[in-house]
């Protein structure tokens, strides 16, 4: 041992190479261990629930920054770190993720997006919240704008899913749940999502309540286009039910007497009341015009189009309006179509023969009063009268074999009489009408049959 | 410490044969080497540097390099007890086969040394 001091005392100059072999070391193996530490400390925090995880390495010393969901969590990864091998200090900047008081969170559904905002109370529940939006809304933009924060009340994710698939039944709007309170604003994207929401809103787990809904639920459209071109009409948006439907088909189907009907109209509930009645007159007054388009929004009627002439625009502007059933706006915006070329008395006469051979004027049974179906046709005729003002025209009203002879001669003169006021009242001067009845005496078709008897009922046109 | 030693294995070992290298020259080598006064001074620095690692008051990387050079140290010292010991014994059994002359101890300043 003593020898051991006396040599000892001679060992000194090795320490000039040891520094240096020192200042190498130091040089070259500082910042591999530094990132050695670093990796092993992110695996060690791998099972540990943290948001916001900074680590930075000096030296051996580990400076942790975390938001920790729990205290016992915050303890647990602060564990985690100083156990991992090599590490001398750490510097403990971890804290625990804000209580949020009240805890809110909210989803803001606009046209193209949907944003989720307010908090969630762990990263887990914040994906699932998110893929479930995404899953519920295919094909809207999802932005999730949601921080963490504790003090989330028992069966969050529960209540949020659900509010969730409720924002799905949006067109625009937002729902928030403040606590347990829930609320909700904006329209449903879809007539009955209004009632749907409503029920779903039922299963909203214990303690959950609704403060506010003030969905409101979407305009009750119908809709129908008049294309003169394609010659169609088309029917959309929706109806009460499939007895109204067919009504209101069958109604086109009359007025409409050289148009197609295509209809796309669905059955669905929250039709205004008088709904069956309004369209009916609305879709009357679309037959008068050329061609147009009807929106009837909840209890407002829009007719837009051109008229035939300047009679019928001033007519179609001012009955609509009074024809609704009560408390029915109307907006009429009615143009006139601009005027066709005169023509001869004999293309006149041909081009009578040819409406009238698409279209019959109908009127009330065993009455000389003209149906309300026939006005568009009407207008057409009286289009017509209107390109050959120099002719002088023969109104001349059939009845088929049914009844007695003279009451047949008088209801046809009686009817042609009706057509032509109704042609002077729409602004062509009466002195070039002249009407007379020919009772059942002219017939076109058998009139045996029901078939031959509608074709007998007729009034025909003709030019002088 | 475990951790810290086999990452720095490399170094260490180059410390540690350097002591031995060392050690195994002190024990021939001519002087006095360091006076008691100036080994006290050395033992009561290093003990006050020790202190300071063990207790982490310095931060950081100087924290890292200052563990760094007293393991290496540590090792270097190890290394000298060793080489010091080993060369004793090889010394001792020369003498013994008396192929060196025995030197009065402690050695004279102009005593030729065995390995000179």
């Amino acid at each position: 041992m003593r020898g051991l001091f006396r040599w000892s005392r001679k060992w000194w100059p090795g320490l000039i190479p040891l520094a240096v072999l020192w200042c190498l070391a130091a040089w070259y193996d500082t910042v591999p261990m530094e990132q050695n530490l670093a990796a092993a400390t992110v695996a060690a925090l791998k099972s540990d629930v943290l948001d916001k995880t900074r680590i930075t390495v000096a030296g051996r010393d580990i400076t942790f920054s975390a938001d920790a969901f729990s205290e016992e969590g915050r303890r647990s990864a602060l564990t985690s770190v100083e156990g991992v091998p090599g590490v001398r200090l750490v510097n403990d900047n971890t804290r625990l993720v804000p209580e949020a008081k009240p805890y809110v969170w909210t989803a803001q559904r606009d046209v193209v997006r949907v944003t989720l905002s307010g908090s969630t109370p762990l990263p887990a529940i914040k994906a699932r919240l998110q893929d479930a939006a995404k899953a519920a809304l295919n094909g809207v933009e999802v932005v999730d704008q949601t921080g963490f924060a504790r003090g989330a009340p028992a069966r969050f994710d529960a209540a949020v899913l659900l509010l969730i698939e409720q924002v799905a039944r949006l067109k625009e709007g937002k729902v928030t749940l403040s606590d347990k309170s829930v609320s909700l604003s904006g329209i449903a994207r879809e007539l009955g999502g209004r009632e749907a929401i409503w029920a779903s809103l039922r299963n909203l787990p214990e303690g959950y309540s609704v403060a506010a809904n003030d969905i409101a639920a979407p305009p009750y459209v119908f809709q129908a286009n008049k294309d003169p071109v394609g010659g169609t009409l088309t029917l959309s948006g929706y109806v009460p039910d499939n007895k109204v439907h067919a009504a209101l088909v069958e109604a086109a189907e009359r007025k409409f007497f050289g148009e197609k009907v295509t209809d796309t109209l669905k059955a669905s509930i929250g039709a205004p009341k008088g709904f069956a009645e309004a369209v009916t007159r609305a879709l009357g007054a679309l037959s008068r015009l050329s061609t147009g388009s009807l929106t009837v929004a909840d209890r407002e009627v829009t007719l837009s189009g051109d008229a035939l002439f300047d009679g019928a625009a001033n007519q179609i502007r001012q009955s609509l309006a009074k024809e609704l059933p009560e408390g029915w706006k109307a907006k009429a915006e009615i143009s006139v179509k601009p005027a066709a070329a005169p023509v001869d008395a004999s293309v006149c006469q041909r081009l009578f023969s040819e409406v009238l051979g698409q279209g019959r004027i109908r009127f009330e049974s065993g009455s000389a009063t003209i149906n309300v179906d026939s006005a568009g046709l009407l207008d057409r005729l009286a289009e017509i009268a209107l390109r050959c003002p120099a002719a002088g025209i023969e109104i001349i009203g059939h009845t088929d074999g049914d009844g007695d002879a003279a009451a047949n001669q008088a209801l046809s003169e009686a009817r042609a009489k009706a057509v032509a006021d109704y042609l002077v009242k729409a602004g062509l001067p009466a002195d070039r009408f002249k009407t007379s009845g020919q009772g059942s005496s002219v017939p076109v078709a058998d009139n045996d049959t029901e078939e031959g008897k509608a074709k007998n009922r007729r009034i025909d046109f003709l030019v002088r | 410490m475990t951790a810290f030693l086999t990452f720095h294995w490399g170094w260490l070992t180059g410390a540690l044969l350097l002591g031995l290298a060392m050690g195994w020259i002190a024990v021939v080598q001519h002087g006095e080497g360091l006076s008691k006064k100036t080994a006290q001074i050395v033992a009561l620095l290093l003990a006050i540097v020790v202190g300071v690692a063990v207790t982490r008051v310095v931060p950081g990387r100087p924290g890292y390099w200052l563990d760094l050079g007293l393991v290496m140290f540590a090792a270097y010292l190890i290394g000298c007890a060793i080489g010091s010991a080993l060369r004793d014994r090889f010394v001792a059994r020369q003498m013994a086969a008396g192929r060196i002359p025995v030197r009065s101890d402690p050695p004279g300043p102009a005593a030729p040394g065995p390995a000179a």
